[in-house]
């Protein structure tokens, strides 16, 4: 038995090798196609349900909005024929309730894939679908729409019951498309549609194909309306889990786009020939601390102020002590860049900010100012008659969280920050914690929500050109309120507030003028300590030409440009 | 017989209700929920989870979304809309009606997503233990019968190792060997794909592309089992060979070989038939770690996604049907061992 | 493991002692359950002893990143210029405590449950039968994984979140259950022998008899199976790390040191070598012990070394 044993294994081995070798080398890439590889299934084609980031990949393939924003910010128009300004016509602002009225002229020659002509009624059904209170969903500025009206088959109006600056994505950007009405079946309502899984195409490509956690295939969509777009006649999905892995596939050549790519993959593809990496030429997430204002499990900053980071010099001592080129250099491999404001990008870029010094002994000396020094010599510091109200003796100690979906380069930087806040007395007690814990609502024990956190670090950032609604939801008092906002911090400013109902507006010189004052007083005040953004970056194989990362959108955004080299 | 098994189906149904509220009550009482920001959205609007509790259920108390989840919600008044005002009867039917809910994910009918992924699961891991069944009995046998022979310890130093190795650890590495190291020496190409059940460009069934890209993830799944079986398997032989009854057979002049294959063996088997019966569960919950390498799109990486995203219905659905089959496969293991061993009578 | 055998042995008769004795001179026999021990009590005595190294296991020292192994770091340093030496020992300590914790709570549960099921039979066998029954249904993995994403964000007194408290109680109420059946089985079997009534009949009580004399008779295969479930509570470890939902950095434990060092396994292979050749190293040693001791306990070998003297 043995023997037979020994004798079968070995020929079933070879068997398989030979196998390997002769019956079925898989033609790895496709010849006239392209292969995207991404981590999981894209719930849907509709971003304005689950907001994943797959569904922008696989949407952007499939679908276009009324507009879309471009990697440098400016916004053009997709199915629209011009974008709608004040200047030509399109926007007219009633000065004395504030209201505006939008008219957005669409291009006649975009058809659907079965032929049949884009038109406001797709707009109006869309919107109707969107807004149903049983089955809708929540899409940005949506709370200001009141109606839309249709005007003729390619012109409807959107009107407003405030002025709401980001009215050029309304219908367009990253999450919105137009649906088609004849072919949705309304009654299945936005949220369910089949013809969100099995889209009916006004973009570049038609889905083919999905099996569920494996691939999705496209073709190229015949009717597409822009002549001879695109050139890459195929387009597949392939969903691979493990990182590695899809790094592995890019350098095999089993790939030609890997949506995300993190720092240390791209260290690793660096001298891979055949692989490019596409870095967006502006950066969106921010990595910062979040430092709360009220007392931990509390959420009111005057009765109940947090006894250390209640104090504006205790929290600019912290950012003092970080040292972000270092974290730059060694934890993103030099792609992240020193970030100290909201307004570090065009169109509103606040040159009046300086960018504050890494100093070890100010922030000491900041310390000791505020009352805080180490008195039993075990270098944490004590409260010593302190700004903040707190017990004499009450030790500098704090909880100090991150989430763990970004992975390593986080968590590193997570430990390097811990250590250098220990150099300055102040000790801090590091846990990870999953994003559907840090972020959930209150009621389900989300730590932002229900204020229960001293320091949190995490990136965030607006995207696009509007940063209004991402202010209001920050900084804003009434965001304060659990639930209401993002303001977990409990920051509560007036001027602050004044000059965010001053712009909603759509005076860009104005808007400026207002964004850069904030900036000043969030300098002063330091609610959150901006430290350096993260990269956006896709590798893709070299003979893929066109790519473009954005923070935008995502970077299918514009894949009927894309060309595949010889 | 008919008694038996049907005291015992009935007691499933208690179990499985048990089950079920604990596993409701774990699943929904977690930190974190399935409205938290997800991807690259760190934050979800306020106005949004005003929308999405009413629409997932979650605006009700926990007793009631239980109900609702056994029994449906047809039968009572709901609000859709959220303007206070119960308009009509709700939609759902329950899992007692074959209806698991929703996925919060997409969207999609949770037996649908299962009906997906379950025929790749069971694909991969029926293969899985095939092979790990037909390597483990010989060694097994072979490893019984010449007890602390060198092939016995070679195979148990192996077998010892096989567990020791992380099943994660040893799919990295046959995959940066076999994938990103070896080359097919004519094609240039990867000795082996990375993962995924067939080539993508491959049309209909090409059973050489399928072998192809079943070898690693059966090798990273069967390793741990062929430890398992093969230890489990040589540890009933002795006792079998040990037992009184071959000595006799043996005294009274039997051939050994003879003793060996027809007593020895069936009684050892016996033992495996039941243990294969309790393992069957596996095939339905997937292996997490292979299908994540290796990209398998299998019940396992639904399941983990959905523990991840909090996406209730998915879990509770896998859970109780997963449960479901280890209660079911217990069964059939005691059935299978009356059937196999006649002392054995049920009451 | 030792310690427990002579303690349960210390007080019971002279020749349950010289049959301890017997099982230790079989024990010695097996040259991979020895070699076993020996690995073992290295690495135990090597994490105790960490805090001797002149190394700090969290502080970072940003000139000495990613370093190749060297006398100074003789497993190299990390990507945040630790010494992955220290490290390593001190996520042994981590494991390991992972690992026992698991044996404790599972004993704690599993034998008590099989005692008295086993012992006294009726409803309360049927009762507790059901409920274990109940946890062997569920899919072990898939709730371990639930349970850990779970348990690890809870804050109660004793559970720091992320601690290997947590983590080992996830495990470990998800693997009482074999210990349970296994001391079941056994006292349904002794609790009908001569010297079990013997003992009734002279007005012992039923705890006695319990833990004085039925328990002692089933401490073998209890201990074999602790064994193996030491391994299985560090391979689990490592798997959760894996999976995202072990002990989070910046405590070190064997499962997270290996699963965060995979991404980059071709550029510093170290990071990823070491840990893995511990957990490695940890459960073959403890996979050889048990089977040490399980021949040493088989009953069947006892006759079989009769015969061949």
């Amino acid at each position: 038995m043995f023997s037979m044993f020994r004798k079968v294994v070995p020929v079933l081995v070879i068997g398989l090798l030979i196998f390997s070798l002769s019956a079925c080398a898989p033609a790895s890439t496709a010849d006239e196609g392209i292969v995207i590889v991404i981590s999981e299934d894209p719930p849907s084609f509709n971003p304005a349900i689950a907001d994943t980031g797959y569904d922008y990949l696989v949407m952007e393939l499939v679908m276009l909005g009324l507009s879309d924003i471009d990697p440098n910010g400016n916004v053009f128009p997709e199915l629209a024929a011009e974008l709608p300004t004040v200047d030509n016509g399109g926007v007219v602002i009633n000065e004395d309730d504030w209201t505006m009225t939008v008219t957005w002229k669409m291009r006649q020659d975009v058809k659907w894939a079965d032929g049949e002509p884009v038109n406001a009624d797709d707009v109006i059904f869309t919107y109707e679908s969107i807004t149903n209170p049983e089955t809708g969903a929540w899409i940005p500025g949506i709370d200001y729409v009141d109606s839309v009206e249709k005007v003729d088959d390619y012109t409807f109006t959107v009107n407003y019951n405030y002025v709401y600056p980001g009215y050029l994505t309304q219908f367009g950007g990253e999450q919105v498309v137009v649906w088609p009405e004849h072919y949705c079946d309304a009654e299945q309502g936005f949220t369910a549609w089949d013809c969100a899984r099995q889209p009916l195409s006004n973009g570049p490509y038609v889905l083919k194909e999905w099996v569920n956690g494996d691939h999705m295939t496209f073709a190229k969509n015949e009717n597409y309306f822009e002549e001879g777009k695109p050139a890459i006649p195929t387009v597949t999905v392939r969903i691979v889990p493990d990182e590695s892995v899809r790094k592995q596939m890019l350098i095999n050549g089993d790939a030609d786009l890997d949506m995300w790519t993190t720092e240390p993959v791209i260290a690793d593809l660096q001298d891979e020939p055949t692989v490019k990496v596409s870095v967006s030429p502006y950066n969106r997430w921010v990595f910062r601390l979040y430092f709360n204002l009220s007392a931990k499990g509390t959420n009111d900053p005057v009765a109940t102020p947090h006894p250390i980071l209640s104090d504006v010099n205790v929290r600019r001592a912290i950012r003092m002590a970080i040292d972000v080129d270092t974290i730059s250099k060694e934890f993103f491999l030099g792609y992240a860049e020193p970030a100290w404001t909201e307004f570090f990008r065009p169109p509103y870029q606040c040159d009046n900010i300086a960018r504050p010094a890494f100093d070890m002994e100010g922030a000491k000396a900041l310390l000791e100012g505020s009352g805080w020094t180490d008195s039993d010599g075990d270098g944490i510091r004590e409260c010593n008659g302190c700004t903040t109200g707190a017990p004499d003796g009450y030790k500098m100690e704090m909880e100090f969280i991150t989430y763990a979906e970004f992975g390593e380069a986080l968590t590193l930087t997570q430990q390097f920050i811990a250590e250098e806040l220990k150099q300055i007395g102040i000790a801090t007690n590091i846990s990870v914690v999953e994003g559907s814990v840090l972020w959930a609502a209150s009621e389900d024990g989300g730590i932002e929500q229900s204020g229960n956190f001293d320091i949190d670090i995490y990136d965030d950032g607006y995207a696009g050109t509007d940063p209004t609604d991402y202010l209001w939801s920050y900084y804003y008092s009434e965001a304060a309120i659990p639930d209401y906002g993002y303001n977990y911090g409990d920051w509560i400013n007036e001027d602050f507030d004044a000059l965010l109902d001053e712009a909603y507006t759509l005076d860009e010189d104005y808007r400026k003028e207002l964004f850069c004052q904030m900036a000043e007083i969030l300098e002063e005040e330091l609610p959150e300590a901006l430290l350096f953004t993260a990269l956006n970056a896709d590798a893709h194989s070299t003979r893929l030409q066109g790519v473009q990362s954005t923070t935008n959108d995502i970077v299918t955004w514009n894949v009927a440009d894309w060309t595949l080299a010889k | 017989m008919t008694t038996y098994i049907t005291r015992r189906l009935i007691q499933t149904v208690g179990l499985l209700f048990l089950l079920s509220i604990m596993l409701f009550a774990l699943v929904n009482l977690a930190p974190g929920g399935p409205l938290a920001g997800q991807g690259r959205s760190r934050h979800i609007s306020p106005e949004k989870v005003e929308l999405l509790k009413r629409q997932f259920g979650l605006d009700k108390p926990l007793p009631t979304q239980y109900l609702i989840w056994l029994v449906g919600n047809d039968w009572m008044k709901v609000d859709a809309d959220g303007d206070g005002i119960e308009e009509g009867y709700g939609t759902r039917l329950g899992i007692l009606r074959g209806d698991f809910g929703f996925s919060f994910r997409t969207r999609q009918p949770v037996l649908v997503e299962i009906g997906q992924r379950l025929p790749n699961t069971i694909y991969l891991m029926s293969i899985t233990m095939l092979v790990a069944l037909l390597i483990a009995i010989p060694i097994g046998i072979v490893s019984a019968l010449r007890q602390y022979s060198k092939f016995d310890i070679t195979v148990t130093t192996f077998s010892f190792a096989g567990q020791a190795i992380p099943e994660f650890w040893l799919g990295l590495i046959l995959i940066l060997i076999f994938y990103a190291w070896l080359k097919n020496p004519f094609t240039g190409d990867p000795l082996l794909p990375s993962g995924g059940i067939q080539s993508i460009n491959s049309t209909g069934f090409n059973l050489g592309d399928r072998i192809v890209h079943l070898i690693l993830p059966v090798i990273t799944g069967a390793l741990g089992w062929i430890a398992w079986y093969s230890r489990f398997l040589r540890s009933s032989m002795l006792e079998v060979i040990h037992k009184d009854y071959l000595r006799t057979a043996r005294a009274k002049g039997l051939p050994n070989r003879m003793v060996l294959y027809k007593h020895a063996l069936r009684n050892a088997l016996i033992p495996i038939v039941t243990m294969l019966a309790l393992d069957l569960p596996t095939i339905f919950g997937g292996a997490v770690f292979v299908e994540i390498l290796f990209s398998w799109p299998g019940m396992g990486r639904l399941y983990y996604t959905a523990a991840q995203q909090r996406d209730y219905p998915v879990l509770m659905a896998v859970l109780i049907i997963g449960a479901a089959f280890i209660i079911l496969s217990n069964l059939l293991a005691d059935l299978l061992y009356g059937f196999l061993d006649p002392r054995v009578r049920y009451e | 493991m030792t310690d427990m055998t002579q303690q349960t042995t210390s007080n019971i008769t002279a020749k349950d002692v010289s049959m301890a004795s017997i099982i230790w001179k079989r024990f010695r026999k097996h040259p991979g359950a020895i070699a076993g021990i020996f690995i073992l009590a290295l690495l135990i005595v090597a994490v105790i002893l960490v805090p001797l190294s002149p190394y700090d296991p969290e502080a970072s020292s940003m000139t000495e990143r990613l370093q190749p192994p060297s006398l100074s770091h003789p497993m190299g340093t990390d990507a945040l210029g630790r010494d992955l030496l220290t490290r390593v020992l001190y996520g042994g300590r981590i494991s390991l405590t992972v690992g026992l914790l698991v044996v404790v709570i599972s004993l704690s549960i599993g034998i008590p449950t099989g005692a008295l099921a086993g012992y006294y039979g009726g409803w309360l066998d049927s009762v507790l039968m059901r409920i274990t029954d109940t946890f062997l249904s569920l899919p072990a993995l898939l709730v371990l994984i639930l349970l850990s994403a779970i348990l690890r964000e809870i804050e109660l007194p004793l559970f720091k979140s992320n601690s290997m408290l947590t983590i080992a109680l996830v495990i470990g109420i998800l693997s009482w259950m074999t210990f349970a059946r296994l001391v079941r089985a056994i006292f349904l079997t002794l609790r009908e022998m001569d010297f079990v009534s013997a003992t009734r009949a002279l007005g012992g009580s039923d705890f006695r008899i319990i833990v004085r004399h039925i328990l002692p008779n089933s401490i073998g295969p209890i201990i074999v199976e602790a064994t193996l479930e030491l391994g299985y509570a560090i391979i689990e470890e490592s798997g959760l790390s894996f999976l995202g939902f072990g002990i989070q950095p910046p405590t070190p434990s064997w499962g997270n040191l290996l699963s965060n060092a995979q991404e980059n396994f071709t550029k510093y292979p170290w990071l990823a070598i070491f840990p893995g050749l511990m957990i490695f190293l940890a459960i073959i040693s403890v996979n050889y012990i048990g089977d040490g001791l399980r021949d040493a306990f088989d009953p069947h070998k006892v006759f079989e070394n009769a015969g061949e003297h």
